[in-house]
């Protein structure tokens, strides 16, 4: 292909790509470096909203909590994640009915699928959860208002919403393991356990890898869920990062749009340095293909 | 990591086989717990909308009772009757469903020919915009969402179905070339030049062979990027007001008020849920291939 047609094609989505992902962009990182109100110019400061951000205790609460429920939803998607795909790697006929049901709180407006599951633990709405754990252990969770509990239902919820997706992911790789590779474990005398664990988890690792890195970057920028399931995120220490930004920056007429501005040029530091693996592998692809 | 790993599923799509289908060799080693595990796995996955849909069909003061009142009582659809009479869900559900469409419609009309040229043409160039889409993809909503709240204020395009539809194009649209240029990668380049030796010019290519071919894949494009634009809650919340909001920003408003509104809001979650479950059902075999090829959420 020429060079003059590949432009002409790919020229409407650099346009609209351009005027309305990189421009906007370069406006935050503008605003970032300046104290400045929406519709009105800002005046430079230099890195006086960084310094604020990274010496602001909520800031740090928020950064903490964030990352601390991106590390453990993670570890529990790869590991329910692999397990559900063998199962369902098993099953024939009754695949399309089981991934139907898996796929619907994964195509569901994150919100909308929160509110469901807020009302299970809810005692205004019933305390379904609470009955059942006051069932067999005697006690009430506060799962709105106690920090733990509400993490841990943070972090459920949002296995709930990835699950289908990191599941339909290592699905696709457990069926390109070659089935030989599988036999020839077992005729070696590898039980069960060591086929998966030597066997089939370092075969798929690409897939994995792709799993995490999808995961973590979804993760960190949670925000949808949290209205619904953390109505009290702030006061109790359970904030995103993302509604930390959402709440200096935009709610109820607040204007610190440099602070807002920094965090995300911030959090778009650590999401580059997490996707330079991946880079490379396209680029690497890139090259073997010419 | 390997994007070829991944290769697996949009092959299952363009040639029309099963897009998951049982590997040889497997033995079918205790199935019945297998099976057994993952029923219980689908209840528990149901069980949010399993209560959600209990919820909403009671009266409105046994509803939400704790203790939970499980019978003796007339199920009712007052709260979808009150939720269509009292409240302005109606032009809600048309403003999402509009902003959808719309910027299916647009993200495909820019997306395909972009996509395609990225598969063919051979140079850095194409790996390069690749990891720009890639890493656009990846940025916190936020950095480009309240800019784009500001410059549609100048603009006087706030509030607006078409700033949100145009605004979702822009945001998906890393995403929609990524995964329409995997479909592309796999039509050989042979087909291409077959056709523009007969006499077709690279765009009439594009329209009598490549589109066609690319049937399913234009398929599954459209209904993620459709699905997108029907989940987005913060870009809608953020370049929202009042006349072009959408389902998921009412959604989230109730959630503060009152009993009847509460309920109202859970008939409101139920309408939307219907139609997501028709489509996880039918458009099953596009979501895996989209999910498992292009495998990046927006």
């Amino acid at each position: 292909m020429k060079a003059r047609e590949f432009w002409l094609l790919f020229f409407p989505s650099l346009v609209v790509m351009g005027g309305l992902l990189v421009l906007p962009l370069l406006r935050t990182i503008q605003w970032s470096l300046e104290e400045v109100h929406y519709g009105t110019p800002g005046t430079f400061v230099g890195l006086q909203n960084f310094v604020a951000a990274l010496t602001d205790a909520r800031f740090g609460r928020a950064a903490l909590f964030t990352v601390v429920v991106t590390v453990i939803t993670t570890i529990i998607l790869l590991v329910l994640g692999y397990i559900v795909a063998t199962g369902i790697n098993r099953l024939t006929t009754s695949r399309p009915l089981v991934l139907g049901i898996m796929l619907v709180s994964y195509v569901l407006p994150n919100l909308v699928g929160a509110v469901a599951f807020s009302w299970l633990f809810d005692d205004n709405f019933g305390g379904v959860m609470n009955r059942l754990i006051g069932f067999f252990s005697g006690t009430q969770v506060l799962w709105f208002t106690d920090q733990v509990p509400n993490a841990v239902l943070v972090i459920a919820n949002t296995v709930w919403h990835m699950l289908p997706f990191a599941m339909l992911i290592i699905l696709a790789g457990l069926q390109g393991v070659p089935a030989e590779l599988r036999e020839a474990a077992t005729i070696d005398g590898a039980n069960a356990w060591q086929t998966h664990l030597s066997v089939i988890i370092p075969t798929i690792r690409g897939v994995l890898g792709f799993v995490t890195l999808i995961t973590i970057m979804d993760v960190l920028r949670m925000f949808d869920n949290l209205i619904p399931l953390s109505p009290q995120a702030a006061s109790i220490g359970n904030e995103s990062i993302m509604m930390y930004v959402y709440s200096v920056a935009f709610a109820d007429g607040a204007q610190k749009l440099g602070l807002g501005s920094a965090i995300n040029v911030l959090t778009i530091i650590l999401i580059l340095v997490m996707l330079v693996p991946f880079i490379r592998g396209i680029f690497k692809e890139a090259k073997a293909e010419r | 990591m390997t994007l070829p790993d991944l290769d697996l599923s949009t092959r299952a799509v363009t040639t029309g086989r099963p897009a998951v289908r049982g590997r040889a060799g497997t033995r079918p080693r205790r199935p019945v717990i297998t099976g057994i595990l993952l029923a219980i796995l689908c209840v528990v996955v149901l069980s949010p909308f399993i209560w959600m849909t209990l919820s909403v069909t009671k009266p409105t003061d046994v509803a939400f009772a704790n203790p939970p009142v499980l019978g003796g009582y007339e199920p009712t659809l007052k709260a979808f009757v009150d939720l269509w009479e009292t409240t302005y869900f109606a032009d809600y559900l048309v403003n999402t469903i509009v902003v959808a469409v719309v910027s299916t419609v647009i993200a495909l009309a820019i997306g395909i020919p972009a996509a395609y040229a990225l598969s063919r043409y051979p140079s850095y160039v194409s790996a390069l915009l690749l990891v720009l889409a890639l890493i656009f993809r990846a940025l916190p909503r936020f950095a480009v969402v309240l800019p784009m709240y500001d410059i549609s204020r100048a603009l006087g395009i706030y509030d607006t179905t078409f700033a949100l539809a145009i605004a979702l194009v822009a945001i998906n649209q890393p995403f929609t070339i990524w995964l329409l240029r995997n479909f592309f990668a796999d039509i050989p380049r042979e087909l291409d030049e077959a056709a523009m030796i007969d006499g077709c010019t690279r765009i009439g290519m594009l329209r009598r062979v490549m589109i066609p071919l690319m049937g399913p894949g234009i398929l599954t494009a459209g209904i993620f990027v459709f699905l997108f634009a029907f989940q987005e809650y913060l870009t809608a919340l953020v370049l929202t007001d009042t006349s072009s909001k959408t389902v998921p920003v009412f959604i989230a408003t109730q959630l503060g008020q009152t009993l009847p509104m509460l309920q109202q809001a859970g008939a409101a979650s139920m309408l939307l849920t219907i139609p997501v479950f028709v489509i996880a059902f039918i458009a099953q075999k596009y979501l895996v291939a989209g999910l498992s090829d292009g495998a990046v959420k927006g």
